[in-house]
This record gives structure tokens, C-alpha cells and sequence, in this order.
């Protein structure tokens, strides 16, 4: 008995050697006659993050099945024809996860180009490996602003970078003075003490002073905050007629439930796209939420050229439809193959220079908020901008309302500044 | 500033409330819960499920969430805990029962991940959550009758451990529970009825809170750290010592921020809990095995 399974497994074994045997030659015939690009994407598709992680897999998914399916790569060059391998890895959002990623990606699966990471933290360190590689690294999303501050020459940037959300919101401030014709004088910030939330406390503080505003309301609350009414009490005596906000979800609810809750409210309230992007804030929140502002870099009611179609096909085959964080997938993997049609190489040199001399634009780009994609020397998108949203009732239901700028604000919604109950 | 002291006496009362459980379940058994904060969020979950599927007032939750939340403490002691206690029943203060507690806490939160997923909920009700003024202060209504509430579950607690048969049995025990077991007292039997009871107040607190708060499998954590701060502070198996110590947290978070950032309102209720320590260890009112 024991002989016969012994030899019985043998056969199969030699069996299973010789097939992948010639699988391996047939592939590698087939290698050699249409080359094959290979991307490595990092993202977090699971921990905290994954929600967007895979939404962000998703996205690029759709883009490059139809790339591939259209014939793949259309260019003057050895990349004629070429398909494009997409290599998915989890980060888990932890950055030790994320550099050994990249570093299997570059030395086992031979990736020609790189792209993720969503989180900053992961996206910062990453982004050295690939360039100590010489591997081009295309990041759609993280906003620290150091990632493009290091005079690296492979990693370019299509979001906008952290201190242009705090600059663009002190823009939006004066805009609502000019227009409503009211004077603002007072500002106030009330902001989560961590990371996200001191960086944009810090440029606050800085920015009020260039402005002119003053800070009558500066309050940092902890993660594990339980009850936020003391500082709702606290602007409800000192008013500043401006709030800028960062919130993470639970305590963007806490906090807007305990306002209306007291019935204290601003002249103006201005998230800056953390908890009150949240689909979970506005469920919560509803009429508690009118008239906020928040900054996002994307909104789904933009009158884009397009973009009901895409939505229309996205949702048919995944089920959701197009965001913000889609959408920077969507930019991001867009830059990557309009970038290889020019080169029509994987040459990291050749792939830095095309990238730097394309004003990106038209096509697939003219779906996102602003008009093109323009890198500068230091591999950050100069012309990524941002927008306001406001938080309105359409319908019997409350919407995030584009209201700025005003070429792309939804029609029949003009911005309600300052909002009618405010103190 | 007065709406400021109410608020921070009202939320402290509400704080205090949440702690009472964790010290009562300290005094007689002996044992750090750390799953409190989980079963806090099983009375969150409970309400408002309770409010989600029959429209009611979230107070009317009670009647629903008293009972579970009760047998849910009587068998997690009976079925989980005891069989640990039983096995270390010669050590004072048994440290696998807090080991024990520790995985039950996490197995809640992950249970409630997995049913409920990893979203915020609240309840809306703008009757409950609009602030009504009375001599120039502002408070919601839900926070006046948490309040209220708050008392009333500590003078009962207090009245039932002081006078009632099994009250006498329940501080019998905590003070001695060997000599207390010669009197003719099932030790195993007052542990099961003061755990139900610890977790039954849980759910109160979470009946309570649900109002202008919200919930999420997570959402107990938060308290818990308070939790523990408050119980040194009045002093470990002090049920009096709970709500002042409450008092004392909300009063310091909400008075305090009116001058200072509220992050650093927290750094000296921390700052507070480490000068108790050091200071009086026992607490404002922790007399050994005393109520």
C-alpha cells in the first residue's frame, strides 16, 4: 500500500513539473512577443483605512481592464501593444508594511512604476525606497507636505499638499466677506489634538495674524473626548463670527449635535475634509449640519464633461459611486498611462521628463475639479485645487452642495453666508 | 459661566453614574472589570436599538435594558468568571479574573464590529437635545434628566446595600468573604447578583447617554479611562466616592476650558489622579471594605 501511494504521488508530481514547465516556456515565449508594463500599487485594503483602499483598487481596476481590453499601450516606441500589469499589496497602513511592500514590488516582481499609498505616513518613507531605486513613484492622494520637499527626483504628487488646505480656506474666508459685503473680524479654531489637527492649528494661527483676524477661540479637544459642550459654552460667549474646524468622525458629530444642541452657530463653520466628509457625519447630523462648509479636493455634483457616464459604468460593475477618493485613483492612474503613451518606455529618466513637460488635460482629465494636471520641478501638481461644499437641505434630504468656486457650483445654489441663525 | 458649572456638574453626576458600576464590582469581588467600557456600550447598543425598532422614548428603553443587562452580568460571572475564581480562590485579589475580563471586553467590542459594523449611530430627539434655559443657564433636557437619574440609581444602591437583606449579604462578603461564607452566605451567589447589578448600572449609563452621545463598538473606551480615574479618585469600592469623584472630573473639564484649552483641562484631571495616588491612595472616601 505504502509503495503504491509513494509511487502514485510520484507520477503526479512529475506530472505537475512538466506542465509548469511548459506553461513557463509558452509564458515566456508570450512574454517576449508583447511586453508587459508592471505597476506596483501600495494601498490599505485592510486596518483603519481599507474602506478606501479598496474603493481606490476598484477604481484603478476599472480603468486599466479598459485600457488593456482597447489594445494597451498605442505608441511610437519598443511599448507598442503593451498591456499593463496591475500588482496589488496591503500596507495595513502601517509604513514598516508599506516599505517592505515596495521593496518586494521593485526586487521580486520587477515593477516599472509605482503608485499609492493613500496614508502620508506610509507614502513618505515608501517614496525613498522607490527613489534610491530609480523606480517613478505617482502619489494620487497623501497631503503631507514634505513628501515633495525633499528634492526627490521619481516621486510626483497629483493632490494638493497640506498648506494649500489651510491657505485655501483663509482665501474662502475673505471671498465671503467681499461678497456678502459683511466685515469679518473674528476667527476661531477648534481642532482635534493630533497630528492632522495640529498642523492645521499651527498654519491657522500664523495665517489669522497675516490676515488680520483676530483669535478670540483657539481649543484642542483629545481623541477620547467625551463631552465637547464646554467648548461649544466657550464660543457661545466669546462668538468669533469664523470657526475652522478638524474634526475626526465621532467627535464632528459630537460636536455639531452639541451646537445645535445649544442652538450656537457662526457666522460661518469650515471643516477642513476629515470627520465631516465622513458618509456616517451627515446621517447623524441632518438639519444639525446645515449651512457648514467643508473643503474637499472633489464633489460628485460637479458639472464635468463625462462624468455621469463614467459614474454610470463605475457603479454598474462596483456598486458605489464615484468620490473624491475615487476619483484621485482615477487622476492618479490617468497621469501614469498618458505619461507611458509618450514615452512609450519604462525608462524612469525618459518617464520624469515627459511627466514634467505634459500639461495633463482634456479626455479623462476633464472630470476633475480643476482644469489640468502641471507638475513642477519638485514633482508637486501646481494646478491642484480645491473647492467648499456646503451642507444643504435638497429635496427632504441634506447634500453636500458645491458653492465654490462659483463656476462649479451646482445650479440653483448660491452660498448662504452669513447662515441665518448665527449669533 | 453658570451654564458652564451646571453643564459640568451634570455631566459629572452622569460620569459618576458610569463609574458606580466598576467600583461596586471593585468592592465586592475585588476585580478591575475592564470589559466596564464594553458593557456600557451593550446599554448604548441596547437603547438604541431599542428606540431604533419601536419608535419610543429612549427611556422607556429601561425597562428592557435594566433586565438584560442584569442577566447578561449575572451569567457572564456565573459561566465565565466564577470557574476562573474558583480555580485562584485562594488569592486575595485574583488577577486571572481580570485577565478574564480583559478578553471579554474585547470579544464584546468585536462582536459588536461584526453585527453592527463600524458606524456611528445617534438618535435624534430634538425634544431631548435642545437646551431650555431657566435663570439665564442652559442645559439639555437629556442631560437634567441624566442627571436626575444619576442620583437617584446612587441613593437607591446605597439604601439596597445599607438595609436589604441581600445588601448586608453583598458587604458581608466584600469585607470578609470566608467568615462570610460561615455565616451561611453563598459567596459565588452575592458575586453573580453584584456583577448583574454593576453591569445593570452599566446599561442606565448607556440609557443615559444615548440621548447626546452616540455609539459605536468602540464607544465604551473612552468613558473607561475616565472611569478609572474617577473610581481613585473617590476611592475604590466607594459608591458616594464614584459620583463625587465624577463631579469633581466634569466640574475641572467643563469650568476648567472656559480659561484654559480643554485639552489641558484633561492633563490635570490626570495631574489630579497622579497627586491622589501619591497623596491618598485609599481615595476621598475609600475606607477598606466600607461602602
Amino acid at each position: 500500500m505504502y509503495r503504491k501511494y509513494l509511487f502514485g504521488y510520484g507520477s503526479q508530481l512529475t506530472m505537475v513539473l512538466f506542465v509548469t514547465l511548459v506553461f513557463g516556456v509558452f509564458s515566456s515565449y508570450a512574454q517576449a512577443a508583447s511586453k508587459v508594463v508592471v505597476i506596483g500599487n501600495i494601498l490599505p485594503l485592510s486596518g483603519p483605512s481599507a474602506s478606501v483602499g479598496v474603493e481606490g483598487k476598484n477604481m484603478r481596476e476599472f480603468v486599466i481592464k479598459k485600457f488593456n481590453a482597447a489594445g494597451g499601450l498605442k505608441c511610437d516606441g519598443a511599448l507598442n501593444g503593451s498591456k499593463i500589469k496591475m500588482i496589488y499589496l496591503d500596507t495595513k497602513s502601517d509604513p514598516t508594511v508599506g516599505v517592505s511592500d515596495v521593496q518586494q514590488l521593485i526586487n521580486q516582481d520587477h515593477a516599472d512604476l509605482l503608485t499609492g499609498a493613500w496614508n502620508s505616513g506610509v507614502t513618505y518613507p515608501a517614496t525613498q525606497i522607490a527613489e534610491m531605486n530609480k523606480i517613478p513613484f505617482v502619489v494620487p492622494v497623501s497631503v503631507m507636505d514634505r513628501i515633495t520637499e525633499r528634492g526627490f527626483k521619481y516621486t510626483f504628487r497629483v493632490a494638493a499638499k497640506d498648506s494649500w488646505w489651510t491657505k485655501d480656506q483663509f482665501k474662502f474666508i475673505d471671498y465671503l466677506a467681499h461678497k456678502s459685503g459683511k466685515k469679518i473680524k473674528t476667527v476661531g479654531f477648534v481642532y482635534i489634538n493630533n497630528d492632522f489637527g495640529k498642523s492645521f492649528d499651527d498654519v491657522w494661527v500664523k495665517l489669522a495674524k497675516q490676515y488680520g483676524y483676530k483669535v478670540v477661540l483657539n481649543q484642542a479637544y483629545g481623541e477620547a473626548a467625551t463631552d465637547l459642550t464646554p467648548i461649544v459654552l466657550k464660543m457661545k460667549s466669546v462668538k468669533p463670527q469664523v470657526v475652522l474646524l478638524v474634526s475626526d468622525a465621532a467627535d464632528a458629530i459630537l460636536l455639531q449635535n452639541t451646537m445645535a444642541s445649544y442652538d450656537v452657530h457662526p457666522w460661518a463653520l469650515i471643516s477642513s475634509g476629515g470627520g465631516q466628509a465622513d458618509p456616517s457625519f451627515i446621517k447623524n447630523t441632518g438639519k444639525n449640519a446645515q449651512y457648514l462648509f467643508d473643503e474637499s479636493e472633489w464633489a460628485s455634483d460637479m458639472n464635468r464633461p463625462g462624468l455621469q457616464e463614467l459614474n454610470k459604468s463605475f457603479k454598474k460593475i462596483y456598486g458605489s459611486d464615484v468620490n473624491g477618493e475615487t476619483m484621485d485613483a482615477y487622476i492618479g492612474i490617468h497621469t501614469i498611462l498618458a505619461t507611458l503613451q509618450k514615452t512609450c518606455s519604462t525608462n524612469p529618466d525618459k518617464f520624469r521628463q515627459a511627466i514634467l513637460n505634459t500639461e495633463f488635460k482634456g479626455g479623462p482629465f476633464s472630470v476633475m475639479a480643476y482644469p489640468s494636471v502641471k507638475f513642477n520641478g519638485k514633482g508637486q501638481n501646481v494646478n491642484a485645487g480645491l473647492i467648499m461644499v456646503q451642507v444643504r437641505k435638497v429635496g427632504n434630504k441634506y447634500e453636500r452642495v458645491t458653492v465654490y468656486p462659483e463656476e462649479d457650483a451646482r445650479a440653483g445654489f448660491k452660498i448662504v453666508f452669513p447662515q441665518p441663525n448665527h449669533y | 459661566m453658570g451654564s458652564a458649572i451646571l453643564n459640568g456638574i451634570l455631566m459629572g453626576s452622569i460620569y459618576g453614574l458610569t463609574a458606580i458600576g466598576l467600583t461596586l464590582i471593585f468592592g465586592v469581588l475585588k476585580v478591575i472589570n475592564f470589559a466596564q467600557g464594553a458593557f456600557l456600550m451593550l446599554g448604548l447598543f441596547s437603547t438604541y436599538w431599542f428606540v431604533e425598532l419601536t419608535g419610543a422614548n429612549p427611556y422607556l428603553a429601561l425597562i428592557f435594558v435594566v433586565p438584560f443587562t442584569y442577566f447578561t452580568g449575572y451569567y457572564t460571572q456565573k459561566f465565565l468568571i466564577k470557574p476562573v475564581f474558583e480555580s485562584e480562590k485562594d488569592v486575595r485579589e485574583p488577577i486571572g479574573v481580570i485577565i478574564v475580563t480583559t478578553g471579554i471586553w474585547y470579544m464584546l467590542d468585536n462582536l459588536a464590529l461584526m453585527l453592527f459594523g463600524a458606524e456611528y449611530r445617534t438618535i435624534n430627539v430634538p425634544s431631548l437635545s435642545e437646551a431650555i434655559s431657566f435663570f439665564g443657564l442652559y442645559a439639555p433636557l437629556s442631560k437634567i434628566i441624566g442627571f436626575f437619574i444619576s442620583i437617584t440609581i446612587a441613593g437607591a444602591l446605597f439604601w439596597f446595600l445599607k438595609y436589604s437583606k441581600m445588601g448586608k449579604a453583598i458587604r458581608a462578603t466584600s469585607q470578609d468573604r470566608e467568615a462570610a461564607s460561615l455565616m451561611g452566605i453563598n459567596q459565588y451567589k452575592i458575586y453573580n447578583v453584584t456583577f448583574g447589578i454593576g453591569i445593570a448600572i452599566c446599561g442606565i449609563a448607556g440609557t443615559v447617554l444615548l440621548p447626546f452621545y452616540y455609539v459605536y463598538p468602540t464607544a465604551g473606551m473612552h468613558l473607561d479611562i475616565l472611569d478609572f480615574v474617577i473610581v481613585v479618585l473617590g476611592g475604590l469600592g466607594s459608591i458616594p466616592g464614584a459620583l463625587v469623584g465624577g463631579l469633581i472630573i466634569g466640574l475641572i473639564e467643563s469650568v476648567g476650558s472656559q480659561f484654559i484649552s480643554y485639552s489641558w483641562t484633561i492633563e490635570i484631571i490626570y495631574l489630579l489622579f497622579l497627586v491622589i495616588l501619591f497623596v491618598k491612595p485609599e481615595g476621598l472616601f475609600g475606607v477598606k471594605g466600607e461602602f
